[in-house]
């Protein structure tokens, strides 16, 4: 036989050669006879009752469609119901959607919004952390007791801001009648998220939605929930007026009302024994869930779920709120509630040691997971961690402990900077036994093509590559023969969402063993088709209610450490270099995830140092990309990025997730390395040069 | 509805723009942005638009006697590649937007969008520019500081066009360059200070500073400048204090989505310490 | 109102009557068709919509049309006939430069500029050259490593 290829070894990415030579079309791309555009009108309020709406004799063939016009529910189907697809009598957010008008003359469209007038009722819209709508907790051994024996007792308070996913390509769908439903062609992670949705808000059964992925340009997370809101409001407009219908975001229209990443606000409390060990912690996670919670609830627990981090700590008391206020929603990304988490008790771990005058290193080294521990919630960390090996390999890489030293010096400017970090795939506990229940399909044709049949997004991060490589690789199967082709909701089952960093881990599993079962099921030149459907592990036992237990089946780890200078007169930061090294117990595709460990850096870092975003009075003043910051190819540092070899046995090959845990670590690596250059605390990202001056300063 | 025209010469740019109701559209990086509207949709000028940017009578740089001239329509990458600019309009101009931006906007663009924050003006400054400018019915020459009002505001008439910018060559010791903007590339400035001086053994001959994106215009006072004329680096040193906050007294930003008046003010006194310390410590 | 203008489009003559204050990006993507240059922002900042115009690098969404007439337009239409373009989707290819890929076009087109005028760019020439052009997914890294290498693999293209 010959000898296996080892699945590790990168491959050209299939989608790549067409994207490169601008042949991939995405949605904005597509044009279909006769289609009409869509544009918002929108609140300019924070909040208010809307008391009259003006709109102009509209020429010949132009529509409006609001809330009247919805055949089902005024409801985006998502995790928490609260969030309307028009505003019909309240509106809580400046951007909130009221109708659209729709037809073919993008100029008289513009025109008809632009003599729309709205009067309010104004009411005192709520800025800050005071109305908490989902509140969660969980406990672990005894932490007042500990409290109570503590020699020390240490507190820091973190925040954090928004973040914008910055796709490049702008949240947009076209789509037309088809057979007295629907059909969608969108940009979009989840394919029947928005089907469910849409069915709701359209009350229409099954059979008559159907949602098609296009090729997608970034998303983030940002293209989870949010795409929902677009293609119920595009479904009703379709259903009133029976013409294909496109509607595409401008820029700005994107950064003003689209999900971000939740500002947060964490407090951290460490009691301290005689020994210098963290015997207990308490933290506080608030998150500003914006007008409407949606998926809030979810971030916050993924968040509070990181609250020990890579460290074992005895007693653990968690909580958390999400409170609503008169801003825009906020919603998934990359990571979901962990940065702000591990970004505050990675500076804390740091604090704590400077506090107690020992070495921050040694302080943490003496707190860190090893295998068998128990979680933050008690659940056991059951397989090899490797942290020790990795910390290792990246201290000599980077050369992290001499430099460290050299930086002390005040003068040099200079700073290094270390973060720790891990991350669970898949949704929480028993969320993938009981909410997504993925299934996955495989169709071998009679010209012996392996179609795989799922509901998973290539949004650049690579499974259109990775999946055919693992069916091809198990079958020992040509790859041009296997065959994955956009999502379309009415060929594939649902195997989920794309998101959480499930795709490799979960549905790869699964699909894996569908390949299995392919192969034994195997008769050339005819059709066969196997299914597959998730099953828990049977060791995952998870109390939702107390949030105890496994919260994952496995975790993947990291190490982020980042070299900065700061320009004493500037204040400017400048990343000069970043060495990273992970677990993801075995890369499908090393280039990929290499792809994905340096594109979910720069974003990390993006967080900690240079991405702004606020609002004044709910409107957000970093508007458009010249105001909203992204790193540019001159602001990324060269990477180092490594990959460890730890093998998950119930991945696919060994394979754990990959998307998420990239991001994570990169805000507090760069505020530690700023921390130390500057020879100032850190408590607040993004730390900008304002920052940094106001720290500087305050002597 | 708006008019636009493609003028074939000069001549005819003049004479269109005689009628009064035309605006000059050059590279279009600041008109563009700012007058879009949705894709697919003409942009929203509210003016009549004479598009100018291929006239290639006015895209040129030449240097008669001590002075270098720029056409209107010359942009800023070739300005950057061109042998006769001096090294500190290149400082600037090699951090300025990105490649695109710059084979696209143009000096004399920059300067008729009269930002306080617009990089090339604060150089124009810093060299004393002055402009050309003409219409059927006179040419006339403006010093830059004369020719910028205040933020988006220009001693420009209707009829007229910024036909060039000119400028000496300087004779410094050294120029400095600063440019702090969000990010290391493709950023508007939340500060920018440039300077040049010039030694006779330890006496200051000539000094010139320029500070941007912290007052209404760019910073530039003769009267300052004047008065360090002269100076031992001694004397400079003793004074140092006083010349900050001579300058300190100008320094008037302001807050918004991309900075805050404080660190703008900071800043910028920064940088000015920095370049009179390096010309102390230089001797 | 509108005005016939003329200009050429990877490699062929066009001639169009529309008013020159339409953005040549819409003229491209709308009116001939041509839909390698993206839009990502409209505002000339993120160079999804790069094209070359007599050689040059120039985001196409705030270019008026009025500039274009007689002008040399190519996109990544035209482009991605060249030697020179199978040189960068190789080298692209191979060091995984591209991952949702609508920033690419752009990014080819930003990477020609730069190559046709300094063959043999350091690591800070590129990260400089590619000032204009944002991508979210990669890091950039991956295509510096690939601009280097299609700049040693395709020794003399340049
Ligand atoms: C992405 C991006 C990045 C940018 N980065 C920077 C930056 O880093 N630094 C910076 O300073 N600017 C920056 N800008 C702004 C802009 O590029 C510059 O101001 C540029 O120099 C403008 O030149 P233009 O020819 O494109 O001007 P246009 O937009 O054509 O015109 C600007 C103004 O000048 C007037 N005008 C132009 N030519 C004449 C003339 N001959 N006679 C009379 N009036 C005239 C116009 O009527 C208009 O009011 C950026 C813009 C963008 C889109
Ligand atoms: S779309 Fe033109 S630069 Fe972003
Ligand atoms: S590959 Fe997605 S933006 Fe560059």
């Amino acid at each position: 036989m010959k000898e296996k290829q080892n699945i590790s070894v990168g491959i050209d990415n299939v989608e790549a050669a067409d994207k490169i030579a601008g042949l991939a079309k995405y949605t904005s791309d597509i044009v279909i006879e006769g289609m009409l555009y869509a544009k918002t009108v929108r609140s300019t309020i924070p909040r208010g009752t809307i008391r009259e709406i003006k709109i102009p004799t509209l020429p010949k063939g132009y529509y409006t469609v609001d809330a009247t016009d919805i055949p089902g529910d005024n409801i985006v189907g998502m995790l928490r119901d609260d969030w309307p697809v028009f505003a019909a009598h309240h509106v809580n957010h400046i951007g909130e959607p009221i109708m659209l008008i729709v037809r073919e003359d993008k100029a008289i469209i513009t025109e008809i919004v632009n003599k729309i007038t709205i009067t309010y009722d104004e009411a005192e819209p709520t800025f800050d952390f005071t109305d908490s709508c989902e509140q969660l907790s969980f406990q672990k051994g005894n932490t007042k007791k500990a409290f109570k024996e503590a020699k020390k007792i240490i507190d820091y308070t973190y925040e954090t801001g928004y973040q914008e996913q910055t796709y490049i390509e702008p949240q947009g769908f076209i789509g037309y009648p088809e057979n007295d439903g629907v059909t969608l062609i969108g940009s979009i992670q989840c394919p029947y998220y928005v089907k469910h949705a849409v069915m709701q808000t359209l009350g229409a059964s099954e059979d008559l939605v159907r949602v098609i992925q296009a090729t997608v340009g970034g998303a983030f997370g940002g293209k989870e929930e949010f795409p929902s809101l677009m293609a119920c409001q595009l479904a009703v407009a379709i259903h009133k007026i029976a013409r294909p219908i496109k509607m595409i975001y401008e820029r700005e229209e994107d950064m003003e009302v689209t999900t971000k990443r939740h500002p947060a606000k964490i407090t951290m409390s460490a009691a301290i024994d005689a020994d210098n060990r963290v015997m207990a912690i308490k933290s506080h996670v608030g998150l500003d869930g914006g007008a409407y919670i949606g998926l809030s609830k979810v971030v916050l627990s993924r968040g509070m779920l990181a609250s020990t981090n890579a460290y074992t700590i005895e007693n653990v008391t968690a909580r958390g709120d999400v409170y609503r206020t008169n801003t825009v929603p906020n919603g998934a990304f990359r990571g979901f509630g962990a940065p702000q988490m591990i970004f505050a008790i990675e500076m804390f771990m740091h604090h704590i040691a400077k506090d107690l005058n020992i070495d921050p290193l040694t302080f943490r080294k003496a707190h860190m997971v090893k295998q068998g521990d128990l979680t933050a919630t008690s659940g056991v960390f059951r397989d090899p961690v490797i942290m020790n090996s990795m910390l290792e390999e990246v201290l000599k890489q980077s050369n992290y402990i001499e430099k460290v030293k050299q930086y002390q010096h005040p003068e040099s400017n200079k700073g290094i900077g270390m973060s720790w970090f891990l991350h669970g795939f898949g949704f929480t506990g028993s969320g993938e036994k009981d909410k997504i229940k993925a299934r996955v399909r495989l169709k071998k044709d009679e010209q012996d093509n392996v179609h795989i049949l799922i509901a998973a997004v290539d949004m650049g991060q690579g499974p259109k590559t990775t999946m055919r490589k693992l069916v091809a690789n198990l079958l020992d199967y040509p790859i041009e023969k296997v065959i994955f082709n956009n999502p379309d909701t009415r060929y594939v089952p649902d195997s989920g969402p794309t998101v959480a960093s499930r795709t490799m881990m979960i549905v790869g599993g699964l699909l894996a063993r569908a390949t299995k079962k392919l192969q034994d099921q195997w008769v050339a030149h005819q059709e066969v088709v196997t299914e597959e459907s998730y099953e828990q592990p049977s060791y995952v036992q998870w109390d939702n209610e107390a949030m105890h237990g496994d919260a994952y089946p496995a975790y993947s780890w990291g190490i982020n450490v980042c070299e900065v200078e700061v320009d004493r007169q500037t204040y400017e930061v400048r990343v000069r270099n970043m060495w990273n090294i992970y677990d993801v117990g075995k890369a499908i595709d090393e280039r990929i995830v290499l792809g994905q460990a340096d594109g979910g850096q720069a974003q990390g870092i993006g967080y900690g140092y240079l991405e702004v975003m606020n609002h004044r009075e709910g409107k957000i003043m970093q508007k458009n990309m010249t105001d909203y910051i992204i790193p540019t190819a001159a602001d990324t540092p060269p990477m180092e990025n490594t990959l460890m070899d730890n093998p998950y046995p119930l991945g696919p090959y060994g394979a754990k997730g990959v998307g998420e845990l990239t991001l994570v670590g990169g805000a507090p690596a760069v505020a530690l390395a700023i921390e130390q250059a500057i020879g100032k605390k850190v408590h607040t990202i993004p730390v900008t040069p304002e920052r940094i001056m106001e720290l500087i300063d305050n002597e | 509805m708006v008019e636009n025209k493609i003028p074939t010469s000069y001549n005819e740019a003049l004479k269109i723009l005689a009628t009064g109701s035309y605006q000059v559209l050059n590279g279009g990086t600041d008109l563009m942005v700012r007058y879009r509207g949705w894709s697919e949709t003409r942009v929203k000028f509210k003016k009549n638009m004479l598009h100018i940017h291929n006239l290639d009578e006015l895209n040129y740089i030449t240097s008669k006697d001590e002075y270098i001239h720029i056409g209107a329509t010359t942009t800023h990458e070739t300005i950057l590649h061109h042998p006769l600019i001096p090294e500190i309009m290149k400082k600037c101009l090699r951090v300025f937007a990105s490649p695109a931006i710059r084979n696209m906007g143009t000096l004399v663009g920059n300067i008729g969008n009269a930002s306080p924050a617009g990089d090339a003006v604060l150089i124009a400054y810093l060299l004393e520019a002055r402009l050309v400018v003409e219409s059927l019915r006179h040419q006339r020459e403006v010093p830059i500081e004369d020719f910028i009002k205040g933020p988006g505001s220009i001693a420009l008439a209707p009829d007229e066009i910024i036909k060039e910018i000119y400028f000496k060559k300087l004779n410094f010791n050294a120029t400095y360059f600063t440019k702090v903007g969000g990010r290391q590339s493709d950023a508007i400035s939340k500060v920018m200070f440039a300077a040049g001086y010039r030694l006779d053994a330890d006496k200051i001959v000539d000094i010139r500073i320029a500070i941007g994106a912290v007052s209404p215009t760019i910073i530039k006072d003769k009267t300052i400048e004047k008065s360090i004329k002269g100076y031992t680096l001694k004397n400079l040193s003793n004074q140092k204090s006083m010349i900050l906050s001579q300058y300190a007294a100008h320094i008037n930003p302001i807050d918004d989505q991309r900075s805050n008046k404080h660190y703008r003010k900071k800043v910028a006194l920064n940088l000015l310490e920095a370049f009179l310390n390096d010309i102390i410590t230089r001797s | 109102m509108s005005e016939k203008i003329s200009f050429e489009l990877n490699g062929q003559s066009i001639t169009i009557t529309l008013s020159p204050d339409h953005r040549f990006l819409d003229v491209l993507r709308k009116h001939l068709n041509i839909v390698g240059p993206k839009e990502g922002c409209g505002e000339g900042e993120c160079g999804a919509c790069s094209v070359l115009m007599d050689g040059y690098i120039v985001q196409s969404c705030i270019l008026p049309l009025g500039s274009v007439h007689g002008k040399k337009i190519m996109t990544i239409e035209g482009y991605r006939e060249t030697k020179r373009f199978k040189a960068l989707q190789d080298a692209f290819l191979t060091e995984g430069a591209s991952q949702c890929g609508i920033c690419t076009p752009g990014m080819i087109m930003a990477t020609e500029y730069l190559l046709s005028h300094n063959p043999h760019p350091t690591d800070e020439e590129i990260r400089h050259g590619l000032a204009g052009n944002l991508c979210r997914c990669t890091g950039y890294n991956m295509i510096i490593k690939a601009i280097k290498r299609a700049a040693k693999e395709g020794e003399g293209l340049w």
